[in-house]
């Protein structure tokens, strides 16, 4: 996990531990209100509820992190939800295979494969190309979510393609199966927190993110780990749409279209810098659960939605703040 | 004040992170002078200009222009008493025009703010027509070559109705037609304008015959000022130059082997043309020139950060296929870049994780992992034999440290990979006295240790203090080669100025 340290001084540890875990407060704060204020909060089926609303970005918000922290964004993310989940459903409800041993598997391997893909078209743009990721992942979700409208308009007569095998169902966390979709998720938090803290590929995602240019002068394979990043961003895409299509029972090509505000809400919240170089998972994970408690309160408290996204805007714009502030850019040398 | 005086700099000091680059000058600019400034890299030429043209804060003194108190808080503030400073990278807009240029900061506006065009295009044909440019109001900068451009400059400094304009290395990009342009023009604003010019230049021949005094600077003081009819070029180079070598350099036995590093024919534009050299083990070799000479370009070239459009290095008797940061590290050579800040270190990251930067593939083990323990040996290895001041290395930032400090982080990550080669540009750059004698002490280790050295430096004195021989290049040409015995600050300078010393 990254920690950063800010000026010495008698109260220089303080500002440092809360400047980077000021999120980790933020949610203990949060969480101490809405017991309080909430009726029912700490109710078995709303922290249910809570936890799987949170599994819903988790995975793919992680993903996110890996691109942000080279200072770029990646809006494919939620085409890759969209395509991901009309093709899968396509394969295990209509297709020639459909609901034979072979179908789940294969719609499973589709849909990751679709992120990759995915991934792999933005690292093409980004490091070959030399486009700019704002640019070349508004593209891929562009021309994604077209396809994926067109191709269910192909394939089924309705606005989304159902018919999947029930048993498809048990990784979205129903009846019973309630942790399936959480136990993955945190496999792949653990997995993804794990590849940025301790290993090379890690480091080398930090250093290139603080400082593409002392990094390649070091020696460090620059494009090779951006183009790594956005393949990364694509894969934990594809997984969310597994987990996504298995919650909403069919492939939908509307999936993910009002969660990109609550992904990147959540990363910036959670602390990483939009400047890249730092950040981490954790601070994502911690990111996700408050959003997602803003958003539960949102729903029991009756709120209305312009309310809450007037409250995500804000805490981006402090969170935002306070990432500029604790670098303290001197732009005008005196 | 005499009358003709139009501006007086009294005692202007400036410091840097504490070091003091310029100390009291005292100036005296008399109106419609040429006035030449001259000094070596760092004597503080641009800094001083810089608090003229506003861009930075004077510590001490006062100014005076036209007899009154002149303290511009900015540029603009600057712009407005009549100062326009020409720098040697001109600030114009590539995809606009001529015209609209010339006119950027004073459009002229009819009803509803429109801008008149026809009258722009009109009075920016006079002024090309004055100064004998070949071109039209309405083409693009981007197509427009040099001279011109810089000619835009000087109209634009004149719409601005500027007194005083400043240029600086104004000829480094020029052909030699439009050299003799610039001056054409030059002499035009003197005569016909009555506007005070002050030129800096490392081009002695263009000063002494541009300009009616030469103002010579020298280690942040002023060394004299004198009617140019009065002085010869050796003598301005001995005020550049002259003065004692202080024994800050460290001796010691050494023994230089075998060639092992050779380069040939190192091309890059128009700024490295055609390098050659040979390396020994063991010995430190600099490489002396001025700015614009091409040092930089062809140590950028040699590691592959930027790309040579020719040439072929040969390290170890193994002609390199792919030079780039990557093979050059794998077949260990090291480069600390001139600019630490942007190119060197990752600011806003603790010092330990800049320390591993290099040797981060050699601390991994199994599955990828990066080794903790062995970070953490390493790096206080590194803080320890370069006596490194930082008080928690894995949570203070990088950025926070001195200048010195800095720079042996930055020296200290190359050699966590025991190289056998080190091009280090600017080493001592913005590093204090102290950090300085103990980054000379390191490079002499190296060297003993039969590491070649290649030491990139504007600072001749540090290079005869610590090298076994220097190469002077000019206008991307290796031009002279001095060897311990024949070192000649005067000489040395001569060539690095152009031209057979004189």
């Amino acid at each position: 996990m990254e920690t950063t340290m800010t000026r010495s001084g008698s109260f220089g540890w303080i500002r440092g531990f809360a400047l980077n875990n000021s999120i980790l407060l933020l949610l203990v704060v949060m969480f101490a209100a809405s017991a309080l204020f909430v009726p029912n909060f700490l109710s078995p089926f709303n922290m249910k509820n809570l936890l799987l609303q949170s599994v819903d970005i988790m995975i793919i918000s992680v993903g996110v992190t890996f691109v942000l922290l080279n200072g770029g964004i990646d809006f494919s993310c939620v085409a890759v939800l969209a395509l991901g989940s009309v093709f899968g459903a396509y394969i295990m409800a209509k297709s020639p295979i459909a609901h034979t041993p072979y179908a789940i598997p294969a719609g499973i391997l589709a849909m990751v494969s679709i992120g990759l893909l995915v991934g792999a078209v933005n690292g093409f743009s980004v490091v070959i190309l030399k486009m700019p990721s704002f640019i070349a992942t508004l593209a891929t979700m562009m021309v994604g979510s077209g396809v994926a409208v067109w191709f269910t308009s192909i394939v089924s007569d309705k606005a989304s393609i159902i018919g999947i095998p029930e048993r498809f169902f048990a990784l979205g966390g129903t009846r019973g199966h309630t942790l399936v979709p959480i136990i993955i998720a945190l496999a792949l938090v653990l997995l993804a927190h794990w590849l940025l803290s301790a290993t090379l590929f890690g480091r080398r995602v930090f250093a290139i993110g603080t400082n593409p240019k002392a990094s390649f002068i070091s020696g460090m394979p620059v494009k090779r780990t951006v183009f790594l990043l956005l393949l990364v961003s694509g894969l934990c895409a594809g997984v969310q749409s597994v987990i996504a299509t298995a919650r909403n029972q069919a492939g939908i090509p509307s999936l993910g279209d009002r969660v990109f505000i609550d992904i990147v809400a959540a990363i910036i919240i959670g602390g990483t810098s939009v400047f890249g170089g730092s950040g981490g998972v954790i601070k994502t994970v911690y990111g996700v659960l408050f959003i997602s408690l803003l958003n539960n309160d949102v729903n029991m408290l009756g709120i209305e939605w312009y309310v809450i996204s007037l409250i995500k805007g804000l805490l981006v714009l402090i969170a935002a703040f306070i990432d500029v502030f604790s670098k303290r850019v001197d732009l005008i040398r005196r | 004040m005499p009358s003709d005086t139009i501006l007086a700099l009294r005692q202007i000091a400036k410091s840097f992170f504490g070091a003091e680059v310029l100390h009291g000058i005292d100036l005296e600019v008399v109106r419609g002078e040429v006035l030449g400034l001259v000094g070596e890299n760092g004597a503080g030429k641009s800094t001083l200009m810089n608090i003229l043209g506003g861009v930075w804060l004077r510590d001490r003194g006062t100014m005076e222009l036209n007899g009154r108190p002149f303290e511009p808080a900015n540029p603009k503030d600057a712009q407005a008493a009549g100062i326009a400073f020409i720098h040697q990278e001109l600030s114009l807009f590539s995809n606009l025009t001529v015209a609209e240029n010339i006119f950027i900061d004073e459009l002229p506006t009819g009803p509803f703010w429109s801008v008149q065009y026809a009258s722009m295009r009109s009075r920016a044909q006079e002024y090309i027509d004055t100064f004998g440019v070949q071109t039209t109001p309405g083409t693009k900068i981007a197509s427009v070559p040099m001279g011109v451009r810089q000619t835009v400059e000087v109209t634009k400094a004149l719409i601005k109705k500027a007194q005083i304009i400043i240029f600086d290395e104004p000829t480094t990009s020029l052909s030699q037609k439009e050299k003799e342009n610039l001056f054409r023009i030059i002499d035009h604003l003197h005569r016909e304008g009555g506007i005070t010019v002050i030129y800096i230049s490392h081009i002695l021949e263009d000063v002494f015959s541009l300009c009616e005094r030469i103002a010579v600077l020298r280690d942040g003081a002023l060394v004299g000022v004198e009617q140019t009819a009065r002085l010869t070029k050796p003598q301005v180079i001995k005020m550049m130059v002259g003065r004692d070598l202080e024994q800050i350099y460290p001796h010691g036995e050494k023994k230089i082997g075998d060639v092992v590093y050779q380069a040939r024919g190192i091309a890059q534009g128009k700024a490295v043309q055609g390098v050659s050299m040979e390396l020994r083990s063991g010995e430190v070799v600099g490489l002396f020139g001025l700015m614009g000479a091409g040092r930089t370009e062809l140590v950028r070239c040699l590691f592959g950060v930027d790309k040579m459009d020719a040439g072929e290095v040969i390290f170890h008797g193994r002609k390199m296929k792919s030079i780039s940061p990557k093979s050059c590290i794998r077949n260990g050579i090291a480069f600390v870049t001139e600019d630490r800040r942007q190119e060197g270190l990752l600011m806003s990251k603790p010092v330990k994780d800049n320390l591993v930067t290099v040797i981060l593939d050699r601390l991994t083990q199994l599955l990828g992992m990066v080794s903790r323990s062995k970070e953490s040996q390493e790096s206080e290895k590194a803080i320890r034999e370069l006596n490194i001041k930082v008080y928690d290395k894995n949570r203070q930032e990088v950025k926070s440290l001195s200048g010195g400090n800095q720079q042996k982080v930055v020296i200290g990550k190359w050699i966590m990979r025991n190289p056998s080669m080190f091009i280090l540009d600017e080493p001592t750059r913005g590093v204090d006295v102290g950090a300085k004698h103990e980054i000379y002490v390191i490079i002499n280790d190296m060297a003993r240790h039969g590491a070649t050295v290649l030491f990139v430096s504007s600072e001749m004195e540090e290079l005869m203090g610590v090298c076994d021989r220097i190469m002077v290049i000019h206008r991307g040409k290796i031009v002279a080669n001095f060897t311990k015995g024949e070192y000649d600050q005067e000489r040395i300078m001569g060539f690095a100025l152009g031209g057979e010393g004189s």
